[in-house]
């Protein structure tokens, strides 16, 4: 089967670069699928869980932050916030991050103050939903 | 010649500072190795950010969108600028502070309705002094630079240039040239000029297409254009970390080293001091002696 190269950049360290299958991406409209040999297109991403097939038959899933990708020349290029492993993620801090992004919610708060608590509620609920499908974190 | 006790008490107090100033240099020297590898882990995806976002606007020469709306009508003299200004907490780190406090001021002496957000004590209280307009809500320190802090700020500045508060964003910070050299610098944030990418010369036979947006240009700018405010915030940010820490070290490198040199000379007048009064003892007691004898 085709592969295509991937290089996942967070903002805190290159996260992946290497040969890649398959790769289902967090879209605003729902999950996009990218095979090798896509056509060119920038696609935003949006907080989420985001899989990829590096190797036949394993999945590998990923917590990922806003961002965005980029298909050129059969080169997909992910640039992103976060971008976390399922294992490197501490439960105990995601739902903490959560409690408190839905305590500020309850108060009363500007439009933007809004928007950044909710952006960040959604990205610990992302994190939780993530590792909680793992036996190994509960 | 100076008093032996004055001499030795200098020498004293000198010492007392030399061991401040050492503290101070190997609490810098470790914080800078934390800063180096955090700048060095963040550049791949500050570079790739920047060259991302040249490449679509080079493929999409005739995207309009709010942030790259330059809003021209607006005349100099009523444009809004903001600055953010990225100072260390506190001084000591030789030239670091004054180099950008030098830098805004020139950005303050050109036309328009300034106001400033402060990162970093010094400068609030420096900027406060003058009377300057200053966001008093933006309460950030520069220790141990976040990606949520990134986020918190650029999240205040693009609500209000969205809300057209601002017409202009710059920040400005300092950039690390490396171990040796950094300097301060201004980059402008907001509205994103086409030429401030540097474009790459291409070769005229290479064959360019073009590149789908999905869902749509709108969409896509959107989500990364504040995604790439806050990357940039927060490489400024961590460049600026490092080089404080860079600056600080070596103003405390040659705090020490002169302390020492001071140390030295010191030690030198005092024993001459001693062997002065030493010799002038002998003196008095041989003549003293010898006129007992006669």
């Amino acid at each position: 089967m085709d592969t295509f190269g991937l290089k996942i950049i967070a903002s805190d360290k290159v996260f992946y670069e290497g040969r890649c299958r398959k790769l289902i991406i967090p879209a605003p409209d729902g999950e996009k699928g990218i095979l090798p040999n896509h056509e060119n297109m920038v696609i935003a991403v949006t907080v989420g869980i985001g899989r990829m097939e590096a190797e036949e038959g394993k999945w590998q899933e990923v917590a990922l932050g806003g961002g965005f990708a980029e298909i050129v020349n059969n080169r997909v290029t992910l640039i992103v916030d976060t971008a976390e492993r399922p294992e490197d993620i501490d439960v105990r801090r995601a739902r903490e991050q959560r409690e408190r992004a839905e305590e500020q919610l309850r108060q009363k708060q500007s439009t933007q103050e809004y928007y950044h608590t909710q952006a960040s509620l959604a990205r610990a609920m992302n994190r939780l939903r993530l590792a909680q499908d793992k036996k190994w974190n509960l | 010649m100076a008093n032996i006790r004055e001499i030795q008490s200098r020498i004293n107090s000198v010492k007392d500072t030399m061991k401040i100033t050492n503290a101070m240099y190997m609490i810098s020297s470790s914080k800078m190795t934390h800063a180096k590898k955090k700048l060095m882990d963040t550049e791949p995806y500050f570079y790739a950010l920047q060259g991302e976002i040249s490449r679509i606007l080079r493929h999409l020469p005739e995207l309009e969108h709010h942030f790259f709306d330059a809003r021209e009508k607006i005349p100099a003299e009523e444009r809004k600028i903001g600055s953010i200004v990225v100072t260390a907490d506190k001084g000591l780190a030789g030239a670091y502070n004054h180099n950008v406090v030098k830098l805004e001021e020139e950005i303050l002496e050109k036309p328009g309705i300034h106001k400033l957000f402060v990162v970093g004590e010094l400068g609030r209280h420096y900027f406060a002094k003058r009377g300057v307009e200053i966001d008093t809500n933006f309460q950030y320190t520069v220790q141990k630079p976040t990606m949520h802090r990134a986020r918190d700020i650029s999240g205040v500045l693009l609500e209000q240039f969205r809300a057209g508060e601002l017409d202009e964003i710059y920040i400005v910070y300092t950039r690390m040239e490396n171990s040796v050299q950094s300097d301060a610098e201004v980059l402008k944030l907001l509205p994103l000029e086409r030429s401030s990418f540097n474009e790459m010369k291409m070769p005229l036979n290479m064959y360019r297409e073009a590149i789908d947006l999905y869902p749509s240009a709108e969409v896509v700018m959107d989500s990364i254009i504040p995604n790439y405010v806050t990357g940039m915030i927060y490489g400024c940010l961590v460049e600026a970390y490092a080089s404080e820490h860079n600056a600080r070290m070596m103003a405390m490198k040659s705090a020490t080293d002169s302390a020492q040199s001071l140390i030295h000379d010191l030690s030198i007048i005092y024993n001459r001091a001693r062997q002065a009064a030493i010799t002038q003892e002998i003196t008095e007691v041989c003549s003293g002696a010898r006129a007992q004898q006669k």
